[in-house]
């Protein structure tokens, strides 16, 4: 039930990096979920098109990428996708492995439309 | 046109934990992050964890939606303790556990616990700038949790089952959950708060305070 708050974070960033970059309109969000992340892309979608009425967001389709979880083997450093209920390494039997990828949560890029493309360079990742 | 982002959703929350997490390293204070379900029994281990510490110095951060009846259990052992009332919300994050800060001395203990909302899923995603992560469960649960929900048994150093003198009553496959926590490779810690059993073990990983 906290996508309401984290959808309210991910429309600030998205603002935020629009109005960097001069944009009229938000046409996409593009985000990537780590399927550990405990956040539901539907929920989130769902949110989004409540919460991004009459900003520059309005109507902007919401991509996520989810990211599977991954964990590399502090043993004999192999990097695997854990199955369900299994975490042991496949290679080498041990189990401590290490969560590499799968909880990641952020917005990854944006698409607006008529850019300061100037300006939109120097936006750039934080 | 596109821009690159690539900006954390939570990076304002995770900022805060590891500066709060900076500043408890700073003085040595290691602070537990409890996590589990409603009833599994996370304020009745912290009831029994304060009438084992000896001359451990503990402080209690206690969340929940409402009502302040954990705090007023946890304060009739003479030590500090600050509610956090969520309102709604699922979880405790940062910036929750950072104005609970200002209601407690933390420079004077060892140990400082974070009873964490009861829940399974979203505590998961919000760091307090806690040392290690517990997992309560209960014989009651079931023997699934782990399969269930294995993200927040990853998460945590310690998984601790409690309730294990109403096993006999219960079906529950002691095994089948030994053997999920172990996959996950956490280390295990049964209990009972109402007979007392295996708490010396759990006072034993407080006290060393091994991650």
């Amino acid at each position: 039930m906290h996508e309401l708050g984290i959808t309210q974070n991910v429309l600030s960033i998205v603002l935020k990096e629009a109005a960097k970059a001069r944009a009229s309109r938000v046409t996409k969000v593009s985000l990537k979920v780590g399927e550990w992340s405990t956040v539901e892309p539907d929920c989130l979608r769902f949110y989004f098109g409540i919460l991004a009425k009459g900003t520059l967001a309005e109507g902007a389709e919401v991509a996520v990428e989810q990211v599977p979880v991954a964990y590399a083997c502090e043993n004999c450093g192999h990097e695997y996708i854990p199955l369900v209920s299994v975490f042991a390494c496949p290679r080498c039997s041990s189990h401590k492995g290490k969560l590499i990828t799968g909880r990641e949560l952020f917005v990854d890029s944006i698409e607006v439309e008529n850019a300061d493309s100037s300006s939109a360079k120097s936006s750039g990742s934080e | 046109m596109q821009i690159p982002v690539v900006q954390k959703v939570l990076a304002a929350n995770d900022l805060l934990a590891s500066e709060m997490r900076a500043e408890f390293e700073k003085f040595g204070l290691f602070v537990v992050n409890i996590m589990g379900s409603p009833g599994a029994g996370k304020t009745s281990l912290i009831e029994q964890t304060l009438s084992r510490a000896g001359d451990l110095k503990i402080g209690v951060v206690e969340g929940d939606l409402a009502t302040s009846l954990d705090a007023e259990r946890i304060a009739k052992h003479g030590v500090p303790v600050v509610q956090i009332n969520t309102g709604g919300a699922c979880h405790l994050d940062a910036s929750m556990v950072r104005k609970a800060l200002d209601r407690i001395d933390v420079t004077s203990l060892d140990v400082l616990i974070i009873e964490n909302v009861g829940n399974l899923v979203c505590p998961v995603s919000f760091d307090l700038g806690e040392t290690a992560r517990v997992v309560v469960c209960s014989i009651p649960e079931g023997d699934d949790k782990v399969l269930k929900y294995p993200a927040i048994f990853s998460s945590a150093s310690v998984v601790v089952l409690n309730k294990i003198d109403i096993s006999p009553y219960v079906s529950f496959d002691l095994v089948k959950f030994e053997e999920s926590v172990a996959n996950i490779g956490r280390r295990l810690i049964k209990i009972s708060c109402s007979s007392g059993d295996g708490l010396e073990n759990w006072m034993k990983w407080l006290r060393t305070r091994q991650v």
